[in-house]
C-alpha cells in the first residue's frame, strides 16, 4: 500500500510532467482479501493487489483523461501527454469551473491495521462457525467474507494535496434447508475486523432458515411493516439523488416545486425523520474529500422532518450563487432506544421484513422503485411474529417511506446487497406489496 | 506484498503491455514472450505441486466519449458539456487448485519475479482453504490449444482519430436537442479492448483480442409547471465489433425520432392497468430474456453456489430435460460464437473453445451453462464453455454466453403480431427490470410505450410496467416475428459473483407478443 509520502512523491511527479495550466491526479493503491464459501465449504478466495492513477489536464476549459496503474516514469509521462492530446481535440467545457486552489482536509482517518492486514487465517474461524451451525442443524450455509484496504491520494498544480486510507471488513450468510424450501440470512460491516461475530451471523441465519417453515400465501395489499436496518438500508440511501439542487431546481426530482424552485424548508416528514451525512461517524472508514475532492464535512438534509439542504456541485453553486456543499455520504438516519422486538410489539397487524432485494427505479422523479422481500419474511400479529409468509413484490419510494414512518428503534450500520448505512429499524404504514413471489 | 522500490524502478513497464500485445499480426501463434512469462505460474505451481494452474494477462483499454446539451439557468443559452477519457489496465491473475481447493492471486505488475511469488500467494490461499472444503474440486477434460483470436473487425476503435467519433456525438446530441421542445440531451460513444493471454497447466497457450462498441443518444422533456419530466433513449445494440459497425448506428437519424418521442410521451395519458396482451420490440425483449431464461439455467445458480448473493434457481437438476417454461414457439440458444455478441470469444477463461448449445427446445428446458469445474456434478462429459472473469484480478467463474431467441417463422411479419391484438400495448427500449432470486416474479418497465387497439398501433401512453412470473410469461407467448425482424441487443453491466463481477452479454430475439400479461400502473 502506498504510504502518504510514496503518493505525493508518484502525485508530483505525474504533476512534473504536465504543461498545461490545470492538471490533477489521484492515485490509489489497494488490497483486499476474500472467502466465498457456499455448499457447507470454501468455494472461491482470493489476495489481490492493485493500483491506479488517474491524471486530468485541462486548457480553456477543455480536459482529456485517462488513468495507467504502471507508475514508471516513462508511462506517466506518457500518460500526462496522452490527457493533453485529448484536451486539445475536446471542445471547452462551457460548465467548466477553476481548479481548488490549497483545501483544508479534515483528519478523518478509521483505518485498523487488524483489518487492512487481515488475511484468510483472520476470516476463516467465522466462516467455520457459520459451516459447522449449519451442519449442525443439516443446513447448507453459503456467505463471503472479506476485508479491503485502499489508499487514495489527490492533488492539483494548484498545489491542493490530500491523501486518505480506508479500511473495511464484511461477512454474510445464507442458511437454507437442505430441501431449498426455507431460507434464512444475516450480515454484518465493520470497520474493525474484530467486532465481526461470525456465531452471531450462524445463529440470526440459522434462526430464521428454521423459522421459515411453510410460509402462509396472504393478498398482495398495504401493510403496516416493520423493516429490519438491512432492509431500510437497501432502499433508503436511494433518496440521496433526489438532494441534488440543480435537478430539484430544473424541476426533476422529487424536491421540485411545482412551478420552479425546491421545497427546501417544507415539512415533507413525521418529527421523527432525521437524516445526516456524518463522514466523522467511526461507524465508517471514508477519506477526507467527497465529491470533486471538496473537503468531506457533515451535512444535515432532513431535520425534525423539514428538508433543510439540498447539495450544490461546484458549477451550480457558481451560478445561483450558493456555497457549494458535499453530496450525500456517511450517511444516518436518526433513531431511537428501542430495541425490534420492542417495535413488533406497537404492531397489530403487519410483516417483518428481513431484507429487500433487487430494487430498480420505477420513476426517477418521485423515486418509485420495485423490488422484492428475501429470506425471511414473517406476519405479526397482535405484537407477536406469528408465522413465515411467502415473499412479496413491492413498488414504493424511499420518499413516501420516511413520510409513512410511525416508529423507529436504534441504528446500526447495514450492508445489504442493495446498499447500507447507520439506520434504525422501522415502522411503517401503507407500504404496497403489489405481487407475490414464491422464491426461496 | 509487492515492493514499491521494485515497482518504482520498473521503467520498462509501460512499453510492456504494447510490446507483448502490439498490433495484431498475421501469426496463429501467441507471442513468444507472453509465452514465457506464462511458464513462470505453470513451473512454480508444479513446484509446490498444485493439481492445476492457469495464468491470464491482461491489459485493457477503455475510451469513452461524452457530450451533454445543457440550457443555462436563466439564459436557456445551451452549454455544450464533454468529456473525453481514454484509460488504461494491465496485470496477471493466478489460478491454482491445490489440496482439492481452488486459489486465486492477481497484481499488476507483469514481470517474471511477480509472477512466481503471486503463484505462491494462490497456493497458500489454496491450502489455507484446504481445512474447510466440501468436495475436492474436478475439472472436465478439454484438449490444449496453441492458438491466436480476435474479434472480427476492420477498424480498431483506438486508431480511430477522436475527432472523428466527437464529430458523431456532437451531431446526434444537437439532433436530439434541436427546436424548443427538448430541456437536455446527449451522446456518448465508448469502446473496451481486451488483450488476454492465458496458459494452463493442460497444456494451452491463447492469445485473443476481445473488442466491444457501445453508444447512445438521449433527449430529456420537463414540464417545470407539473414538475414531470421524460426522458427518451436510443441505444444501439452493443457489439463486440470494430469501428465500422459505428456509422451503421444511425446516431443522428434516431436522435431525431426520441425527441419527437419524448415530447410525446411527456403528455401521454397514463395506462388502465389490468391483463393485457404485449408486444415487445427486441431492444426490450432481450432484457427479460436475460433476467428469466439467461440467469435461471446458470448452472451454479441451480446447486447453489450463488445463494447468497445472486440467488438460486427455480430450475432446479431434477427439472433439466424435463420442466416446460414455455409455449412450443420458445426455442432458447446459449452461444458464445454469434456474430457482434457481447460474450462472443475464441476460448473461455477455462481454455475452452467457444460453443453453442440449445437451453430451451419447444418449450422444455434441456441445458445448463457450465464451466469444468461443475460439468460432473451434473453427470457431462465437458464444459460448455461458460466460464470469465470481468478483470485480470477477478476469478473467472460461470458467467452467461450470448442467449437468444429463435425467430418465428419466415412469414410472420411485426403487423401481423399487432394485428392480432385487441387492447394491448407495444414496448420498446428497456426501463425498469427486477426480478426474484429463484427467477419465478418479474416487473419490467420500458423506455417508450404505445397503445394497441383493435389490431392497430395508437399513440403513446406512460406509466406503464408488466409483472409475470417465468413460466407464465414464455407459456404466453403465441406468435414470434420471422427472422429478418431479428436483432440482438445486450448489457454490458450484468453483475454476478462476490465481489461483484460485471460483464457485457448479449440477446438476440425477434418481435414477440404475449397474451394477457398483468400490466401495473406506475408513479
Amino acid at each position: 500500500m502506498l504510504s502518504r509520502e510514496e503518493s505525493k512523491k508518484l502525485a508530483d511527479k505525474a504533476l512534473s510532467f504536465s504543461t498545461f495550466p490545470e492538471c490533477e491526479v489521484n492515485v490509489s493503491s489497494s488490497e483486499a482479501a476474500f472467502i466465498r464459501f457456499a455448499l457447507n465449504g470454501i468455494t472461491t478466495s482470493g489476495f489481490t493487489v492493485g493500483q491506479s492513477l488517474s491524471i486530468s489536464s485541462v486548457r480553456d476549459g477543455k480536459r482529456g483523461s485517462t488513468s495507467v496503474d504502471e507508475f514508471d516514469d516513462r508511462s506517466l509521462r506518457e500518460a500526462v501527454q496522452r490527457t493533453e492530446q485529448l484536451a486539445l481535440i475536446a471542445p471547452a467545457n462551457q460548465e467548466s469551473v477553476p481548479p481548488l486552489g490549497p483545501q483544508k482536509y479534515p483528519v478523518i482517518e478509521n483505518y485498523p491495521a487488524s483489518t487492512a492486514q487481515a488475511r484468510n487465517q483472520v476470516m476463516i474461524p467465522h466462516i467455520r462457525a457459520i459451516i459447522e451451525g449449519a451442519k449442525a442443524r443439516s443446513l447448507v450455509a453459503a456467505g463471503y467474507m472479506e476485508r479491503v484496504s485502499e489508499t487514495r491520494a489527490i492533488a492539483n498544480k494548484q498545489n491542493n494535496f490530500a491523501y486518505g486510507k480506508v479500511t473495511d471488513a464484511y461477512l454474510s450468510s445464507t442458511v437454507r434447508d437442505a430441501a431449498g424450501t426455507s431460507s434464512g440470512w444475516a450480515a454484518q460491516p465493520a470497520v474493525r475486523i474484530e467486532d465481526i461475530d461470525g456465531v452471531a451471523i450462524a445463529r440470526s441465519a440459522i434462526e430464521k432458515c428454521l423459522r421459515w417453515k411453510n410460509p402462509k400465501r396472504l393478498d398482495p395489499g398495504k401493510y403496516t411493516v416493520v423493516l429490519e436496518p438491512t432492509a431500510v438500508g437497501d432502499l433508503l440511501p436511494r433518496i440521496a439523488s433526489g438532494f441534488a439542487a440543480r435537478a430539484a431546481s430544473e424541476g426533476r426530482t422529487f424536491l421540485s416545486k411545482p412551478g420552479g424552485g425546491t421545497l427546501v424548508g417544507e415539512k415533507l416528514f413525521p418529527d421523527s425523520i432525521t437524516l445526516r451525512s456524518d463522514p466523522f461517524s467511526q461507524l465508517y472508514s471514508v477519506l477526507p474529500w467527497g465529491a470533486a475532492t471538496m473537503p468531506a464535512d457533515r451535512m444535515t438534509w432532513i431535520e425534525k422532518g423539514v428538508v433543510k439542504n439540498v447539495f450544490y456541485d461546484r458549477y451550480w453553486a457558481a451560478k445561483v450563487g450558493h456555497p457549494a456543499t458535499p453530496a450525500p455520504g456517511s450517511l444516518l438516519l436518526d433513531g431511537g432506544e428501542k430495541s425490534l422486538d420492542d417495535l413488533i410489539a406497537t404492531v397489530e397487524r403487519g410483516l417483518l421484513v428481513t431484507r429487500f432485494f433487487y430494487i430498480r427505479t420505477v420513476n426517477p422523479q418521485t423515486l418509485q422503485m420495485t423490488g422484492l422481500t428475501r429470506d425471511g419474511l414473517f406476519l405479526i400479529e397482535n405484537g407477536k411474529v406469528t408465522s413465515p409468509v411467502v415473499n412479496f413484490r413491492f413498488n414504493e419510494s424511499p420518499v413516501r417511506m420516511l413520510q409513512n414512518t410511525i416508529g423507529m428503534g436504534k441504528a446500526i450500520r447495514t450492508r445489504g446487497m442493495e446498499d447500507g448505512m447507520v439506520t434504525p429499524p422501522l415502522v411503517v404504514k401503507d407500504f404496497p406489496f403489489t405481487s407475490i413471489s414464491d422464491a426461496v | 506484498m509487492l515492493s514499491r522500490r521494485v515497482f518504482l524502478q520498473s521503467s520498462s513497464a509501460a512499453a510492456l503491455g504494447s510490446r507483448l500485445f502490439g498490433a495484431p499480426t498475421d501469426s496463429t501463434k501467441p507471442n513468444p514472450e507472453l509465452e514465457n512469462l506464462g511458464a513462470v505460474a505453470l513451473s512454480e505451481a508444479k513446484k509446490l505441486k498444485a493439481t492445476y494452474c492457469d495464468i491470464r494477462i491482461i491489459r485493457y483499454r477503455r475510451q469513452q466519449l461524452n457530450v451533454r446539451l445543457n440550457p443555462e439557468q436563466g439564459t436557456g443559452k445551451i452549454l455544450e458539456v464533454p468529456s473525453i477519457s481514454d484509460t488504461g489496465s494491465f496485470g496477471f491473475g493466478v489460478r491454482v487448485i491445490a489440496d482439492g481447493c481452488w486459489g486465486f492471486a492477481a497484481s499488476p505488475l507483469v514481470a517474471k519475479d511477480e509472477i512466481a511469488r503471486i503463484t505462491r500467494e494462490a497456493v497458500a490461499v489454496a491450502r489455507a482453504n484446504a481445512a474447510l472444503k466440501s468436495q475436492p474440486v474436478q475439472l472436465a477434460p478439454v484438449p490444449a490449444y496453441r492458438v491466436r483470436w480476435q474479434t472480427p473487425h476492420e477498424r480498431d476503435p483506438f486508431t480511430v482519430p477522436v475527432e472523428e467519433k466527437l464529430d458523431v456525438i456532437r451531431a446526434a446530441a444537437s439532433e436530439a436537442k434541436k427546436g424548443n421542445g427538448i430541456f437536455a440531451a446527449g451522446s456518448n460513444l465508448s469502446f473496451r479492448s481486451e488483450d488476454k493471454y492465458f496458459a494452463s497447466s493442460v497444456g494451452s497457450s491463447i492469445q485473443q483480442l476481445n473488442l466491444q462498441t457501445y453508444a447512445g443518444v438521449n433527449a430529456t422533456a420537463v414540464d417545470t409547471k407539473r414538475a414531470l419530466s421524460k426522458t427518451r433513449r436510443y441505444q444501439p445494440p452493443q457489439a463486440t465489433a470494430g469501428y465500422e459497425y459505428v456509422p451503421t448506428m444511425n446516431l443522428t437519424e434516431n436522435a431525431g425520432l426520441i425527441r419527437q418521442d419524448v415530447i410525446e410521451h411527456l403528455n401521454a395519458p397514463p395506462v388502465t392497468p389490468g391483463k393485457k396482451d404485449l408486444i415487445l420490440l427486441p431492444s426490450h425483449l432481450w432484457l427479460t430474456i436475460h433476467e428469466s431464461i439467461g440467469h435461471s439455467t446458470e448452472l451454479d445458480r441451480a446447486l447453489g453456489y450463488e445463494a447468497n448473493f445472486a440467488g438460486t434457481s427455480f430450475l432446479t437438476i431434477d427439472k433439466m430435460g424435463k420442466q416446460r417454461i414455455g409455449s412450443d414457439l420458445i426455442n432458447i440458444w446459449g452461444d458464445r460464437t454469434t456474430e457482434r455478441g457481447l460474450a462472443t470469444t475464441g476460448y473461455d477463461d477455462d481454455g475452452v473453445k467457444a460453443t453453442k448449445f440449445p437451453i430451451v427446445e419447444k418449450g422444455i428446458f434441456t441445458h445448463y451453462q457450465t464451466i469444468r469445474d461443475q460439468a460432473n456434478l451434473i453427470g457431462e462429459k465437458e464444459s460448455r464453455g461458460c466460464c470469465y472473469a470481468d478483470d485480470w484480478s477477478s476469478v473467472p467463474f460461470q458467467r452467461m454466453p450470448n442467449v437468444w431467441l429463435e425467430p418465428g417463422k419466415p412469414e410472420t411479419t411485426l403487423e401481423d403480431l399487432i394485428a392480432g391484438v385487441e387492447d394491448g400495448i407495444l414496448i420498446d427500449g428497456d426501463g425498469s427490470y427486477s426480478i426474484d432470486q429463484q427467477r419465478y416474479n418479474f416487473q419490467f418497465g420500458g423506455d417508450a410505450f404505445w397503445a394497441i387497439k383493435g389490431g392497430k398501433k395508437q399513440g403513446m401512453i406512460s406509466r406503464v410496467a408488466y409483472q409475470s412470473r417465468t413460466t407464465d410469461f414464455w407459456q404466453a407467448c403465441d406468435g414470434i416475428a420471422g427472422r429478418s425482424y431479428w436483432q440482438q441487443w445486450g448489457a454490458a453491466n450484468d453483475g454476478k459473483g462476490e465481489p461483484e463481477q460485471i460483464n457485457g452479454v448479449s440477446h438476440g430475439c425477434s418481435p414477440a407478443r404475449f397474451r394477457q400479461i398483468n400490466v401495473i400502473q406506475t408513479d
